[in-house]
């Protein structure tokens, strides 16, 4: 329970007695515990906030100053973000590792499953989500922190970190998955233009919206880290986060958010890279599947976000990369 | 299914008792921090139990299916899933697409067993 750490860090923050009001657990995001809660100080100051923190047992600190530092880079620009407040790497301020955000008010995220998550605003939310994808592989990735890296290393990378994770977790025989990565190693895309920096997770429900058209923050940037921006727009345009529509997330026809991104990017889109990047990425969907499972087949977890996570996406993502197989 | 139903209904049961039953004892007091997210929990574990009913009266004969169509191509090792899909993955890495539409199938059936609208490309 976060809060007497809240309360105890806020009140040498602001410099006076602080109290939580209001504060919940969010449901879903299972990597992270994220509560949202009121600080009131005895001067009348209140303030809406966001704690993400680690689960007590994580030992992740360099994803989480990662994480904090994307934010960081973006608070202020012309791609929407949280306002980020403080981040601690270690237990002191939140009882694990965590950093706070301002909350943004208001803010809604799509369902997976709901086929009408941004209604009659899907197409102007969609070329604010498009644009601001671009804006982010516009930007110079030392600017957030990420890590230098070669341009020749940028699928090469990806492929061994799944290939890897995959290794880690299988737990019995994955037939499509392995002929998907034999393929993705025989068939490497050429070098990005540029190293750019990749949200990791960037999607339908890992944004906010205010319900009347207007794109309010960029979420969930745990994944971040640096490559090539194909990457990111594959994902994003990946059936699953269709709500079962045929538009990019659920949103735009895919050449309308192939040209908004191109737009605010600077990028073009390499059509070798492009094919590489929406197998790659239905090889990333199944193994993080995989992944959930396996924290639930081992007892790490009971959370049935990743009971729902190593069924439901994995079967469809198990469906569309067979078939995908086929065309190759 | 990619859970191991014995495993899922474990983890459903474990959730429930972990994280809502807790929280039921918390009714009437609506700031108590984790009564939202148990919440969330307790209708995402309802989604999963409806899934798993399912797939405890349905996959006996998706597995019969399965089986039977893989037996030509596979012999003995199309009984049983595991043994199946490691037989077609080892014909698939030898070049032998023949593998490939069996998987397809299997595919299809496992992901139509949740009731859901087929995936739709984005093209």
């Amino acid at each position: 329970m976060p809060a007497e750490h809240l309360a105890r860090f806020l009140s040498a923050q602001w410099g006076e007695a602080v109290t939580i009001a209001g504060l919940k657990r969010f449901h879903g995001g299972s990597a992270r515990q994220t509560y949202r809660f009121d600080a009131i100080g005895t001067s009348g100051r209140r303030e809406a906030l966001v704690l993400r923190r680690d689960p007590p047992s994580s030992l992740i600190e360099t994803e989480r100053l990662a994480e904090y530092r994307a934010i960081q880079c973006f608070a202020g620009s012309a791609v929407p973000v949280p306002e980020p407040l403080f981040c601690d790497q270690g237990p002191e301020s939140f009882g694990s590792p965590g950093f706070l955000m301002r909350e943004v008010a208001g803010g809604l995220a799509g369902g997976l499953l709901d086929p009408e998550a941004y209604g009659t605003h899907a197409a102007t939310v969609g070329s604010q989500f498009f644009t601001a994808l671009g804006r982010i592989h516009a930007a110079d990735p030392a600017a957030a922190g990420v890590p230098a890296m070669a341009l020749a290393d940028a699928a090469p990378a990806r492929l061994a970190h799944w290939r890897d994770a995959f290794a880690a977790d299988q737990f019995r025989p994955e037939p499509v998955l392995e002929d998907a990565m034999a393929w993705l190693a025989a068939n490497l895309p050429p070098p990005p233009e540029r190293i750019s920096i990749v949200h990791g997770d960037y999607r339908s429900g890992n944004f906010l919206h205010d319900g009347n058209g207007r794109l309010l923050a960029i979420l969930d940037w745990e994944m971040v880290h640096p490559g090539d921006a194909h990457e990111d727009l594959a994902w994003a345009c990946d059936p699953l986060w269709s709500h079962f529509s045929g538009l990019a997330g659920g949103m735009l026809p895919l050449a309308d958010a192939i040209a908004r991104w191109e737009a605010a990017s600077g990028l073009t889109l390499n059509p070798q890279s492009w094919r590489w990047w929406r197998v790659f990425a239905q090889v990333q969907g199944l193994v993080i599947w995989i992944s959930a499972a396996r924290e639930v087949i081992d007892g790490r977890s009971h959370d049935p976000v990743l009971m729902f996570a190593g069924t439901i996406p994995y079967r469809f993502h198990t469906l569309t990369l067979a078939q995908t197989l086929e065309t190759l | 299914m990619s859970l191991p139903l014995p495993a899922l209904l474990h983890a459903v049961a474990t959730a429930l008792g972990a994280e809502v039953a807790p929280a039921l004892q918390l009714l009437g007091q609506p700031e108590a921090p984790d009564a939202n997210y148990a919440g969330g929990t307790a209708a995402t574990a309802a989604l999963i139990l409806g899934i798993a009913a399912a797939e405890a009266a349905n996959a006996p004969a998706r597995e019969a299916a399965a089986a039977a169509a893989a037996q030509p191509l596979v012999g003995d090792a199309a009984a049983g899933r595991d043994a199946r899909c490691a037989a077609l993955g080892a014909l698939l890495l030898a070049g032998d697409r023949r593998a490939l539409p069996l998987l397809v199938g299997q595919a299809q059936a496992e992901y139509a067993a949740l009731g859901l609208p087929p995936p739709v490309p984005v093209a």
